[in-house]
């Protein structure tokens, strides 16, 4: 019954080398009290008991021969960052076995994890490439493949724009994927590029980074174990970032911390919560405002942080007014005596951190959401510290990295953003004329007439590529509607309203999807008989590269296994593509190409000598790889190598990691934090919103107010007060100019020759100002205030407005959504939407509420992980929560199948329903990864023959409903209307 | 005889259980803060509220269960102590019953055989022998009688075997015949039970109580006095043997089928109670066999020819 | 020699299910097996607590009692361990068994049960060490490499311990004089006839 793999004999020659010194057979004190999840702490208080001993190995027993090889990648599952140990033998992966000397998941994983293996040898795996014939799905060479696919794109640009063409990259590149998929989008002439974040975290990084300068996690994971008060807001990690739980419940041990958990589904991380306040779906700016509303009353804010350090409270002050204890209650339903609890735990028992998910990022209001946990970090003073801050989980492997390097509409690699000094500053790196990439844009005429194209214009968000591909041509402002779509390992059901997505597939005229498997693109809408490709892509196992977690760190992952059966990487089939479409050697001019594999060194290389703005530039790839190789030396707690050869150095050194490699900065483990000095990882806000603002007074009068850090500073640092960001022009007026060399200084010549003194710290190829700034103990980008009013976003202040399909109409006059508007190239009519549904009474026919969410066995669109037999087994029907009063009254019994219908295109699913209270009454949760049935449907006989998920069920974007963020185009899963009724 | 109290305990409280639907939820006991809201590590269940419940009786639950994803939904099942009652009922209160009622049965036969020895017939051989039966009747009986045989020994090997046979056979020699053993067990079921149906069509009519048994057990079959007791087809003492078989066949078919096909309508507990019933009408079943065997072989003169001559 | 327990700390368990995937990743075990598995009480009642199990290789193990053809043994750590030549298939040690730990592939239309299988404490059976009989049959045998089981020592949240019982009692004792609280060592009073006093 169990089945052997005969490589596994081979793998046990690898005991001895494991036990290295040790007698075999036999652990040492240390080794056991790890392997029994013993911190070190905890080691002395065992030192009386006896020392284990295990069963001899039987040494005639142990197979001799070959040892198995290990080697090390990162779980691609969430962002956590955990070590994968794989046992590889014969080119086979054999065997996984916890990695200890991680110190980000000292070994653990969740079930995804420890079932990792089965990802690269399952059977479920796409093995050649493929093309619908007539809906007969075909096998094709590679060969064949690219030429076809080239010719077709190379078709569309002629007649429909290079802006017709879709680039959909990845969360589950490695940073060098998701540099060159960047990188190609601009070669190919579009801003029409985008991964997974504009569906988890866009609102975070845009609502971060405009209020303190970065969009990402401020601490990291094990710093949690520093705070006295930790709240999880929208966000359930026990299931989406199980190994995090570790660090989270070890602060709750260790320092008896409060555990406040936020969320409308009492989740299995609530369980472990010391405080369990249930909301109102999409009612997030409401409870923080009603927290801060007794924090202002009870003088509970930090005062002296807020003077020295934020911009623009007072506004904030004025809303909260506003949000008295019992407006609070009536819109949010949260008991007004737990808020105060809750408000003052948080405001005195310090430090706090807050950690928020997709419960708080996917909304109309997502942005504002993020800003108001912001503020609220910023009036308690918890921010920049140990055991504090803004604890962002993100949701892959490296959607953090893959945000940072650029797969964006609104950016190039690294925030540089679209407007010509960010593509003058890439074309310096890339070594290619600026003139030539004006030349691959399509033109456009703008509404006044004057002609010019679509270079500095953020493209379509990825939550609207169909609304792109079906609106009528003169709503969406490019050339042409989205002709074809470039799919680079994304799902086709993780976008809201599927209905639309189907009939969106139907119309492409091309689809090509790289992954290793088909995906729900494959499978949705069987009416499509052509032009459809599938390319089998190796997992993120197979390739080498790295990877940045949610904490920034980066880690390198060595390629576990060949990719295997006729698999490539992305950055193989990127480059052949590029070869097919004529820009290779332009596009890899500068990276080592064999048997046209890129090499990950060389591309990581590249991004470092343009990765300034963010600290991406001193992440080598030999660092990198010295950090995994040495993870033993780092401790858990700070991050910090004690000894070893990365002495100094905090583990995968989490961006900013300033100046060349060779300037060995350490890495910055907190941002912000002003208690380091910048050269060890300090760091102040950024003076990234100009150095003063102008407001208009009551009166009409108007005064200026600066930006910048007011009597605050970083350690060591040689002004004393704010500054703005560094230029060559600030250095000649500090005088610190002279500590330039000649070269630094011949580079930020030939950048402007004309005027040098306006060349930056971060477009200063040669790294110079960088490192003069933090010689002189000050950080690069300036020292700013954060702001509590982010003038320019489109709600500054944030302001509550209810959800699009709201169960509370009534409330809709009071707190509408944000008028019509057009954004990213297309029109937003959810104000439209909103009225037309509070009007026709919607919430009368559809009277729960839905939201959705992560299960542990799975991931993202679930494709991967539904073809996982280990993980499969464990959840293997789609299903509903729904509270044990609503199934009652509509006769629903526990296990029962259900059609679940929602609000919009007359959507259905039918699913099994799951009678709990773990939802309220009212609300009904469903989980996100599945797809292949559709209304009702079963789909399996769409997928390729054996590459078919073994799970399939409906996805719960069948029945989710219009809505968008207006900052970043992010869609609203998590708060809709749906009716239940048994099947 | 403690397992016999454990053992009694355990009967009526899956008995009790058979009859209550639904599982009780274990109430935690919730630790509300002032304004109603609730702590959940404060009011976090503990095992040992929870194994108390299950103490307090048959209401607290057979087990400590919850909700599992996969769709083994036994694997709910946490902790069920009603394992070790079952436990104490096999190895200890079975054990007893087995040995009383087998052993003292065949004790008390041969005490009978030894004060009585054979019952001869009163007036010899009449010379003439009378079809009582027909081919498919004694077919019939000697199918079930042949699979009771084999199904008694295996099961009394499943049992008893491994202080019986293990020591002498060896554990590989004794796991194969086991293993044959409960083959054997289980695919002579069905020939069994259609034996026991077909008895229980056949002779159903004649075997049903009447007055004239009351006669006949006054007078203990014969035993007391001298004469023959008066008796249609089958006499009272018969048609105890045919009950014995056709609900007792019944029964431990029934039971049997529920053991075999796992979980099929039944649930851990029920499966235990159906082992109990099992095993022990099995055991008082096979005394009773034994005493009609007895009867109808050295008991009893005429058994040998009480064929009809071959026709 | 040691004596080998599990323990699960519930206030830790978070039912992420990684004690299950290791098991089936280290041992292949099939489809429909489920060695070991985590249960949720008072599931989304606020006092829900998970707790993960598997057989908890019992003092005066119940499942060797019962069994009519005495393939278990208990080895030098107290492994409960069982012979799959001998086992005949019979559910005996499913009836007694307190954790719902065996567990039988099903063999034929009506779901028949085939041999016993169950958590070896990745301690493998009854063959030579390494053997490749002893990982067909029972997985791999991490002890005698000096291992400890997967399940554990993959734990998310260091939950699921694993190793000598008086090593895991004191380090759930401490975690519990830590926080200050805790919902019991799950099974040990049934497993070792033992608590643990905090």
């Amino acid at each position: 019954m169990l089945i052997k793999r005969t490589e596994r004999q081979a793998r046990r020659g690898m005991l001895a080398a494991a036990l290295g010194t040790q007698s075999a057979g036999s652990i040492d004190r240390r080794t056991f009290l790890r392997r029994s999840g013993l911190a070190a702490g905890g080691l002395a208080a065992v030192g009386a008991l006896p020392l284990t001993s295990v069963r001899k190995a039987d040494a005639a027993g142990s197979a001799p021969g070959a040892g198995a090889t290990i080697r090390k990648n990162i779980c691609t599952h969430c962002s956590v960052g955990c070590t994968l140990i794989a046992e590889v033998s014969n080119g086979v992966w054999v065997g996984q076995e916890p990695g200890w000397d991680s110190p980000i998941n000292r070994g653990s994983h969740c079930a995804k994890g420890a079932a990792t293996r089965e990802l690269v040898h399952g059977d479920r795996r796409l093995k050649y490439p493929m093309k619908l014939v007539n809906g007969q799905w075909t096998r094709i060479s590679w060969d064949v493949a690219i030429n076809e696919i080239g010719d077709k794109m190379m078709a569309i640009r002629a007649k429909s724009g290079a802006d017709s063409v879709y680039w959909l990259g990845s969360a589950k590149f490695t940073n060098e994927g998701a540099y060159l998929n960047r990188k190609f989008a601009a070669f190919w002439g579009t801003n029409n590029s985008d991964h997974q974040a504009r569906i988890c975290h866009s609102t975070t990084v845009a609502g971060v980074a405009n209020t303190w300068g970065y969009g990402a996690m401020t601490n990291s994971y094990t710093d949690i174990r520093n705070s006295k008060t930790i709240m999880i807001m929208g966000g359930n990690p026990a299931e989406a970032h199980p190994v995090s739980l570790q660090h989270v419940l070890e602060g709750k041990q260790s320092q008896r911390a409060n555990m406040i958990v936020i969320d409308p589904r009492m989740t299995r991380t609530a369980a472990h919560a010391t405080e369990y306040v249930r909301l109102r779906s999409g009612t997030d700016i409401p409870v923080i405002y009603g927290m801060l509303w007794h924090i202002f009353k009870n003088g509970g804010e930090d005062k002296q942080f807020i003077e020295q350090r934020v911009y623009g409270m007072d506004d904030i002050r004025k809303e909260v007014e506003k949000w008295t204890p019992e407006e609070v209650e009536r819109v949010t339903g949260v008991p007004g005596a737990q808020l105060e609890r809750v408000a003052k735990m948080f405001a005195t028992e310090k430090p706090s951190t807050l950690i928020w998910c997709m419960g708080v990022t996917q909304h109309t209001v997502g942005t504002a959401n993020v800003r108001a946990l912001c503020i609220l970090l910023l009036a308690t003073g918890n921010v920049g510290a140990p055991g504090t801050g803004a604890n962002i989980f993100r949701g892959h492997t490296n959607v953090q990295g893959a945000t940072d390097l650029g797969l964006d509409i609104a950016t190039l690699p690294l925030y540089y953003g679209l407007a010509e000094p960010a593509w003058r500053h890439w074309s310096r790196v890339w070594e290619v004329p600026y003139d030539w990439f004006v030349s691959r844009f399509d033109k456009i005429t703008a509404a006044d007439g004057k002609e010019s194209n679509t270079m500095q214009v953020p493209g379509i968000p990825s939550t609207r590529w169909f609304d792109a591909t079906l609106s009528e041509q003169k709503d969406v402002s490019q050339k042409d509607n989205i002709k074809a779509m470039m799919v680079f390992g994304h799902g086709g059901n993780t976008v809201t309203r599927m209905p639309k997505a189907q009939e969106g597939v139907e119309k492409l005229e091309l689809l090509v999807v790289a992954d290793p498997h088909p995906t729900t693109w494959a499978a949705l809408a069987p009416a499509r008989k052509d032009n459809t490709y599938l390319l089998p892509i190796a997992t993120s196992y197979e390739t080498a590269g790295s990877r940045t977690a949610s904490n920034r760190a980066i880690q390198w992952g060595e390629q576990i296994v060949k990719p295997i059966f006729e698999s490539k990487d992305d950055n193989e089939v990127m480059y052949l593509l590029a070869k097919k479409l004529g820009f290779a050697d332009t596009m890899f001019k500068n990276i080592k190409v064999e048997n046209n594999v890129p090499s990950p060194e060389d591309i990581l290389r590249e991004s470092n000598r343009g990765g300034w703005s963010t600290g991406y530039c001193g992440q080598s790839p030999e660092r990198l790889k010295t950090h995994m190789a040495n993870q033993k030396d780092f401790d858990m707690l700070t991050q910090k190598a004690a000894s070893g050869p990365n002495t100094g150095d905090y583990y995968g050194l989490p961006w900013p990691c300033w100046g060349t490699p060779e300037y060995k900065h350490p890495g910055t483990p907190l941002l912000y934090n002003t208690n380091l000095s910048v050269k060890e990882g300090g760091g102040t806000f950024r003076a990234r919103f100009g150095v003063e603002r102008e407001e208009t007074l009551a009166d009409g009068s108007k005064r200026k107010v600066s930006l910048l850090g007011n009597g605050y500073y970083s350690k060591d640092s040689e002004i004393k007060d704010g500054y703005p960001e560094f230029t060559l022009g600030v250095l000649k007026k500090l005088g610190w100019d002279k500590d330039l060399t000649e070269a630094e200084m011949a580079v930020i010549n030939k950048i402007n020759p004309t005027t040098p003194d306006a060349v930056s710290w971060a477009i200063d190829l040669s790294g110079g100002i960088q490192r003069v700034a933090i010689e002189h103990g000050c950080v690069p980008y300036g020292n700013g205030k954060a702001r509590a009013n982010a003038f320019g976003l489109p709600d500054a202040i944030p302001t509550h407005r209810e959800p699009i399909y709201t169960p509370r109409p009534e409330l809709v006059a009071k707190y509408p959504t944000l008028p019509n508007r057009r954004e990213f190239r297309m029109p937003n009519v959810g104000f439209d939407v909103q009225k037309a549904a509070a009007e026709k009474g919607v919430a009368k026919q559809f009277p729960l509420i839905l939201t959705s969410g992560r299960l542990v066995e799975y991931e993202g669109g679930g494709e991967e992980t539904r073809s996982n037999k280990w993980l499969a087994e464990l959840q293997q029907d789609m299903f509903i929560e729904i509270n044990p009063g609503d199934a009652s009254e509509r006769g629903i019994k526990d296990g029962q199948w259900v059609w679940v219908t929602g609000a919009e295109h007359q959507s259905k699913a039918r699913m099994k329903a799951l009678v709990t209270e773990r939802v309220g009454k009212g609300v009904t949760w469903c989980p996100f990864h599945f797809a292949g049935w559709f209304q009702g449907v079963d789909q399996r006989g769409n997928y390729p023959k054996g590459a078919d998920p073994i799970v399939l069920g409906e996805s719960v974007n069948t029945l989710t409903t219009y809505g968008f963020d207006p900052v970043t185009g992010m869609q609203e899963p998590k708060a809709t209307l749906c009716q239940v009724r048994a099947a | 005889m403690a397992g016999l109290f454990a053992n009694a305990r355990f009967i009526v409280a899956a008995l009790a259980l058979a009859l209550i639907v639904g599982v009780a939820a274990p109430a935690g006991a919730q630790q509300r803060n002032s304004d109603n809201s609730v702590n959940p590590t404060a009011s976090a269940v503990k095992e040992d509220q929870l194994l108390n419940a299950l103490k307090s009786g048959p209401g607290g639950g057979d087990s400590i269960s919850g909700r599992v994803s996969i769709p083994d939904q036994k694997s709910g099942n946490l902790i069920q102590p009603a394992g070790q009652a079952w436990r104490a009922f096999h190895e200890g209160a079975l054990h007893w019953l087995a040995a009383i009622a087998i052993l003292g049965m065949l004790a008390v036969l041969v005490v009978f055989y030894l004060m009585r020895g054979m019952v001869k017939l009163e007036n010899g051989r009449s010379g003439r022998s009378i079809v009582r039966f027909n081919a498919f009747e004694r077919g019939v009986h000697w199918m079930t009688a042949g699979c009771f045989i084999v199904l008694a020994i295996t099961g009394l090997n499943i049992s008893f075997g491994k202080s019986l046979l293990l020591p002498l056979f060896g554990a590989d020699a004794f796991a194969a015949w086991s293993q044959w053993g409960k083959y054997a067990h289980n695919y002579l079921s069905f020939p069994f039970t259609l034996g026991v149906v077909l008895m229980l069509l056949m002779w159903v009519a004649n075997n049903i109580p009447n007055g004239v048994d009351i006669a006949w057990i006054k007078r203990g079959g014969g035993i007391v006095g001298n004469d023959h007791p008066p008796a249609y087809k089958f006499n009272a003492g018969q048609k105890v043997i045919y009950w014995i078989v056709v609900l007792g066949g019944g029964c431990v078919a029934t039971t049997g089928y529920f053991l075999m096909f796992p979980f099929y309508g039944t649930d851990i507990a029920g499966m235990q109670l159906a082992q109990v019933i099992h095993a022990t009408v099995a055991v008082l079943f096979i005394a009773a066999m034994i005493a009609h065997i007895y009867i109808g072989s050295i008991g009893m003169d005429g058994f040998s020819r009480s064929r009809p001559a071959a026709a | 020699m040691a004596r080998m327990k599990f323990l699960c700390d519930a206030d830790r368990c978070i039912e992420c299910n990684a004690c299950v995937t290791a098991c089936k990743n280290e041992h292949e075990v099939p489809w429909g097996i489920n060695r070991r598995r985590v249960v949720t009480i008072n599931d989304g009642k606020p006092g829900e607590r998970s707790v993960s199990m598997a057989c908890m290789h019992c003092t005066d193990a119940p499942c060797a009692a019962v069994c009519p053809v005495n393939c278990f043994y208990t080895t030098a750590d107290a492994v409960v361990l069982h012979s799959k030549d001998l086992c005949i298939g019979c559910g005996y040690c499913f009836y007694a068994c307190p954790f719902g730990a065996p567990q039988y592939p099903k063999v034929g239309n009506f779901g028949s049960r085939g041999k016993m299988d169950k958590c070896t404490f990745c301690a493998g059976g009854p063959e030579a060490d390494h053997s490749k009989e002893e990982y067909e049959k029972y997985g791999s045998n991490r002890l005698a490499e000096g291992k400890l089981p997967l399940c554990a020592e993959m734990c998310s949240t260091k939950s699921l311990l694993a190793g000598d019982g008086d090593i895991i009692a004191q380090i759930y004792k401490e975690r519990v004089v830590r926080r200050g609280y805790g919902s019991g060592a799950w099974g040990w009073k049934t497993a070792y006839k033992e608590s643990i006093a905090t």
